[in-house]
């Protein structure tokens, strides 16, 4: 009896030893130990066994049993991690591999004027926007631009009829907010605005950013600091920007504004033809005639006003050639900026 | 403007560089757009002395010369029949002609030639820049010239030319004189009067022709002006015994160095004085004055005058002309006529200096479509005083250059005018303006400098503004009069010293615009900017009905053409065109999206402004693009802007897919649509080897009044949710929003969420009908939830799915 005991403990530790893998470990559990295993039917022919044997074989056939069990158990544990390795193995993957981003986007148009907006809110000027289809009335009369007068020849004008335009400036929306409002005001105007003018360098509509401020005792210093303020802002913190006279018929003294080119930082460089400087503004203090016809008592108050193109800005900062390039909406273009 | 040097020197002297001339008239406030240098229209052509000459080996008709140019001697091959001994112009290996041309060395018929012998032509210049030349011939230079120097500096053709851009309130500024007295300030020096000289012709003068006076008066009986609101003022002065002939050889090179044609002595001097003075001239033939007459009244409706280019005018009420006793002579400061012009035997003259009103100039100009120096002249508006100065600088000229016999007397017919007007103010106030101190005495020093005299009356300044300074109205002028010459830089930075300060911000429909574009963005799609108009094949090609609003669109009476003409009513079409450019583009995939305004006339022709609304657009095709995406990113917007309850119908668009496309309608009104594009529609577009998906909707639709609202916490259970799935057979026609609403209708107990998940049809469950899953989802904020509290709450929800949607259990 205890010969075979021995056997059968030998030969189940053998094939334990033997098992690759933990399913194989499973039957042989079953084999030996389970309900109607091999060791578990020495038990029941304990009763052929005479009285007194009993425990002495009860004790070796417990014993069997646990150095079976524990054969197995410590065989179980180390296929179970051996499996898990490979297993993990087998599930590399190519982390080089590329995916396309779904990356969506916001327009550089966008972003430009959002910074804007920023920039000026940060100032003290809230927001408005006007009607792009304007008015001879507000888009030329009342900011001192009579019919006829020479100074609509700076403009090519687009005309659905006699009286009205499409806006060729964003101060068109000046005059209405002049009209409406008393100072102080201190206002941001963005929008579109449209030129009979199609070229390589000019698109027939564009963008622009107008500033309007009215109050008392607002000067050309003031419009000098908003201006370094927005320019540095914009471009980068050691920016200048320089005035030099020029003319608007709606502010009276008019100026032209350049900042120090942005990429070369006025060393002179392609972008600014070598002069260090990119002009990109006109600004002035508000004509007193044009505060008197929008109904602002002119000995009172006083204002700067100033505009600039949205597009010219965002072809400086994202050096982009060519203003077409910004209503192609070709969307390897539209897909390079973040 | 173009303005030589050499001319300005005649006013003013510069013994400065071109380049630091132009810098300092950029500083105060004219803009010198380019710097013209004669002598570089030609590039590396000089002088050359043609020392040997032979006969080319192997053509008959070529000459191999040796000629020196200075430093060596080169060999060329030429046509031209020179000589040994000749000095000629001749362009080296490299050179550039005035035509762009290029000259390299080369062989000809297997002969070195290092250059090219060069006539007026290739140097870009005629017989009237020069004198000595023959046109059509080779350059040929005196003896003595210097050897390898810039043959146009030989030719004396070297002025530089600045090309002035002169804004529009200064248009006295458009002449030699006027701009030489700018240049005088920035240079810190003076200016010169221009020079005037002449005697009138005494009465013992000979060969008198068709009248017997030395008079202008004797020459025209009267000049008559009818209309003095459009011509404040009409000089007249006669000259007699012309002699028509070319003009010298200074006031030909000048006139074509400024852009104008010389014709004759007497044209020639108009247009000069034009240029130098800024007041444009005219020359009658006195021949043709019948009735030695002129009136200067508004045309008769109908009349017709032969303008001098030839052109056939036909004039109406409101346009101004010069006529004889009988008939229009000229169109009142624009051109002449044919039938009183200049002629070779012209023998008297009337020099006609007036002021026109320049709106109706500019508005007679663009009606007829007649254009000249004078009219663009006169468009920019000419002062009182330069009447007088140009028609005695014109006498001086006919004088000096002996082309005629000065009458005496002259016509001055005018209305009243103050010459000079006074501004008050103070230093203090022009302070005020710029924002730095002002000193005093260079305020003055600057002011009469520009012309401006200035005068103090107690604390008071007085400022003495001439009639040619239309543009100074007021102290802001004179503040900019000062500043532009005293600098810019004197005035220092700050911000908003002595204001108010205010609370500014971003209005709440730009924040919800932000939004949207956020959304989208955060979906993976990018922004588009489109044009605002477009062709009106729009309509056609949208397949739009006859009476759709969408047709009725604003038109532009000066488009740059028919595809830009008319303002979009919708953004479906810009959106189309940007999907196929970028199909044609090779671009395999794209999702788009665009926020712009559609321009909606009440009514037509436009009588009051149009209704701008902002619209929203999405398209999208290629890899990964369905309905359902189109959707999904519309759904993202919707709900970021809170919006609940929307629907979404069949729609009936008709450039929509019909079986793939809805109307989104939000409370109730329909706000836009959504879907795949009709194939038609897409191949007129130009695409056929992609599905495109387009929706537009309304921006103020979508972005109601809870657009920013923000929501407060709800709790959530922390209890287990329990998840009931449903597998119904309906007919192929319902809608999930049936179910849906079916669903919401039993106000099933516990019920936080559910959702349809699968859609399935076979055989099996048959035609016309599809078993659709859906998955419920239960949960109690207070405590684990009973099977049989779930089971009650399916038991409700199937029943409703039966009576409302006939639902049945597969």
């Amino acid at each position: 009896m205890t010969e075979k005991l021995d056997n059968i403990k030998n030969a189940a530790l053998a094939s334990v030893a033997e098992a690759s893998t933990t399913a194989q470990l499973a039957a042989i559990r079953v084999k030996y130990l389970g309900k109607s295993g091999e060791i578990s039917l020495i038990m029941r022919d304990m009763a052929n066994v005479p009285k007194e044997e009993r425990p002495a074989l009860g004790k070796l056939v417990n014993e069997a049993k646990g150095e079976v069990e524990t054969a197995l158990e410590s065989k179980f544990a180390a296929l179970e991690e051996e499996e898990k390795s490979a297993r993990l193995k087998a599930e590399a993957i190519d982390i080089t591999l590329p995916v396309t981003p779904a990356n969506g986007g916001l327009h550089p148009l966008t972003l430009v004027r959002r910074q804007l907006i920023d920039i000026f809110a940060g100032m003290g000027f809230s927001v408005a926007e006007g009607p792009e289809i304007e008015s001879d009335l507000y888009n030329f009369q009342l900011l001192n631009i009579p019919k006829d007068h020479p100074s609509r020849d700076m403009q090519d004008t687009f005309y659905v009829n006699d009286n009205f335009v499409l806006r060729t400036q964003t101060s068109a929306m000046q005059a209405r907010i002049m009209t409406k409002t008393q100072p102080p005001i201190r206002v941001v105007i963005p929008g579109k605005v449209y030129r009979s003018d199609d070229d390589a360098s000019h698109s027939p509509i564009f963008n622009q950013f107008e500033g309007l401020a009215v109050d008392e005792h607002i000067t050309m210093g003031d419009l000098q600091g908003c201006l370094t303020t927005f320019a540095k802002k914009i471009f980068s913190e050691d920016t200048k920007i320089r005035l030099r006279p020029s003319y608007f018929p709606f502010t009276e003294p008019s100026v032209e504004v350049d900042v120090t080119c942005s990429m070369c930082h006025g060393k002179g460089c392609r972008v600014c033809k070598g002069t260090g400087w990119v002009e990109i503004l006109g600004a002035g203090i508000v004509n007193p005639a044009v505060l008197e016809m929008c109904g602002i008592d002119s000995k009172k108050y006083s204002g700067f006003a100033f505009g600039f193109g949205i597009d010219r800005i965002a072809m400086i900062k994202y050096g982009i050639p060519n203003i077409k390039l910004l209503y192609e909406n070709d969307m390897r273009f539209l897909a390079q900026f973040n | 403007m173009l303005a030589p040097i050499s001319w300005l020197k005649d006013y003013v002297d510069i013994n400065v560089s071109p380049e630091t001339l132009a810098k300092k008239l950029v500083a105060i406030g004219f803009e010198v757009e380019d710097i013209i240098y004669q002598n570089r229209r030609a590039e590396k052509v000089v002088t050359g002395k043609i020392i040997n000459v032979e006969k080319h080996p192997n053509a008959d008709r070529l000459r191999v010369t040796k000629i020196d140019v200075g430093d060596r001697v080169i060999n060329v091959v030429t046509n031209v029949p020179v000589v040994g001994g000749e000095n000629i112009a001749v362009a080296l290996d490299g050179a550039t002609l005035a035509d762009g041309s290029k000259i390299t060395r080369g062989e000809l018929r297997g002969v070195l030639s290092e250059g090219m012998l060069c006539g007026l032509e290739e140097l870009g210049i005629t017989t009237d820049d020069v004198d000595g030349q023959t046109a059509g011939d080779i350059v040929r230079f005196e003896d003595g010239v210097q050897l390898g120097v810039n043959a146009l500096d030989a030719l004396g053709v070297n002025d530089v030319i600045l090309d002035v851009a002169v804004t529009a309130n200064r248009p006295d500024c458009n002449s030699i004189y006027k701009l030489a007295k700018e240049v005088a300030v920035a240079l810190g020096t003076s200016c010169r009067e221009p020079h005037i000289n002449y005697k009138v012709a005494s009465r013992d003068v000979k060969n008198l022709y068709d009248f017997a006076g030395s008079k202008t008066s004797e020459l025209l009986k009267s000049v008559q002006v009818k209309n003095s609101e459009l011509c404040p003022r009409y000089m007249a002065a006669g000259v007699k015994n012309i002699r028509i002939e070319p003009s010298s050889r200074l006031i030909k090179s000048r006139l074509r160095a400024v852009g104008i044609r010389p014709i004759n002595n007497i044209v020639d001097i108009t247009n000069y004085v034009l240029m130098e003075i800024g007041q444009p001239m005219h020359a009658f033939d006195r021949r043709d004055l019948e009735g030695q007459a002129i009136v200067v009244r508004n045309a008769e409706e109908g009349e017709t005058i032969v303008s001098l280019d030839g052109k056939l005018n036909k004039l109406s009420g409101d346009m101004l002309v010069i006529c004889d006793a009988v008939k229009p002579v000229a169109v009142a400061g624009i051109m002449g006529g044919l039938n009183s012009g200049i002629k070779s035997d012209t023998q008297a003259i009337v020099f006609e200096a007036a002021k026109f009103a320049r709106d109706n100039v500019r508005r007679t100009s663009r009606a007829l479509g007649l254009r000249s120096d004078s009219s663009a002249r006169f468009e920019k508006g000419i002062d009182f005083a330069s009447q007088r100065l140009g028609m005695e600088r014109a006498l001086t000229m006919v004088y000096e250059s002996g082309a005629g016999d000065i009458l005496e007397g002259m016509y001055d017919v005018k209305v009243d005018y103050r010459p000079q007007r006074e501004i008050r103010f103070t230093t203090s106030k022009i302070r005020d303006i710029l924002g730095c101190a002002v000193p005093k005495a260079r305020l003055i020093d600057i002011l009469s400098k520009l012309g401006i005299a200035v005068s103090e009356e107690g604390g008071t300044l007085v400022a003495h503004v001439g009639e040619d300074r239309e543009d100074i109205a007021g102290v802001n002028d004179l503040a900019e009069e000062f500043i532009r010459v005293y600098g810019y830089r004197h005035i220092k930075p700050t911000l908003f010293k002595y204001a108010t300060l205010t609370e500014g911000g971003v209005p709440d429909n730009i924040k919800a615009v932000d939004k949207i574009k956020d959304t989208l963005a955060a979906c993976g799609l990018r922004e588009a900017v489109t044009y605002s108009f477009t062709s009106p094949a729009f309509a056609s090609k949208l397949r739009l009905a006859e009476d759709d609003v969408r047709r009725i669109s604003v038109k532009l009476v000066n488009p740059i053409g028919e595809a830009l003409s008319v303002m979009r009513t919708n953004l479906t079409h810009s959106m189309l065109e940007t999907l196929a450019y970028n199909v044609t583009h090779f671009v395999g995939a794209a999702s788009l999206f665009e926020v712009a305004r559609v321009y909606l006339p009440k009514a037509l022709p436009l009588e009051e402004l149009p209704v701008e609304r902002e619209k929203l657009a999405i398209g999208m095709y290629g890899d990964g693009a369905d309905y359902f995406r189109i959707k999904g990113a519309l759904e993202s917007v919707l709900a970021a802007l809170n919006v609940r309850g929307e629907r979404y119908v069949r729609s009936s668009e008709p450039f929509l897919h019909p079986g793939r496309s809805a109307d989104v309608i939000i409370d109730g009104k329909k706000a836009g649509y959504i879907g795949e594009v009709h194939p038609d529609v897409a191949k007129d577009y130009g695409v056929d080897n992609f599905r495109l998906y387009v929706a537009e909707v309304y921006v103020d639709m979508i972005a109601g009044e809870n657009a920013l609202k923000y929501r407060t916490y709800s709790p959530f259970t922390r209890f287990p949710i329990v998840e009931r799935d449903l597998a119904v057979v309906v007919n192929e026609e319902v809608f999930a929003a049936d179910m849906l609403d079916a669903v919401r209708s039993a106000k099933a107990a516990n019920l936080v969420d559910f959702r349809v998940f699968d859609t399935y049809r076979s055989e099996q469950i048959g035609e016309g009908k599809k078993s659709v899953a859906l998955r419920f989802y239960f949960a109690n904020l207070d405590r684990t939830l009973l099977d049989s509290e779930v089971n009650a709450a399916m038991d409700k929800l199937l029943s409703a799915l039966k009576r409302k949607v006939g639902a049945k259990i597969r």
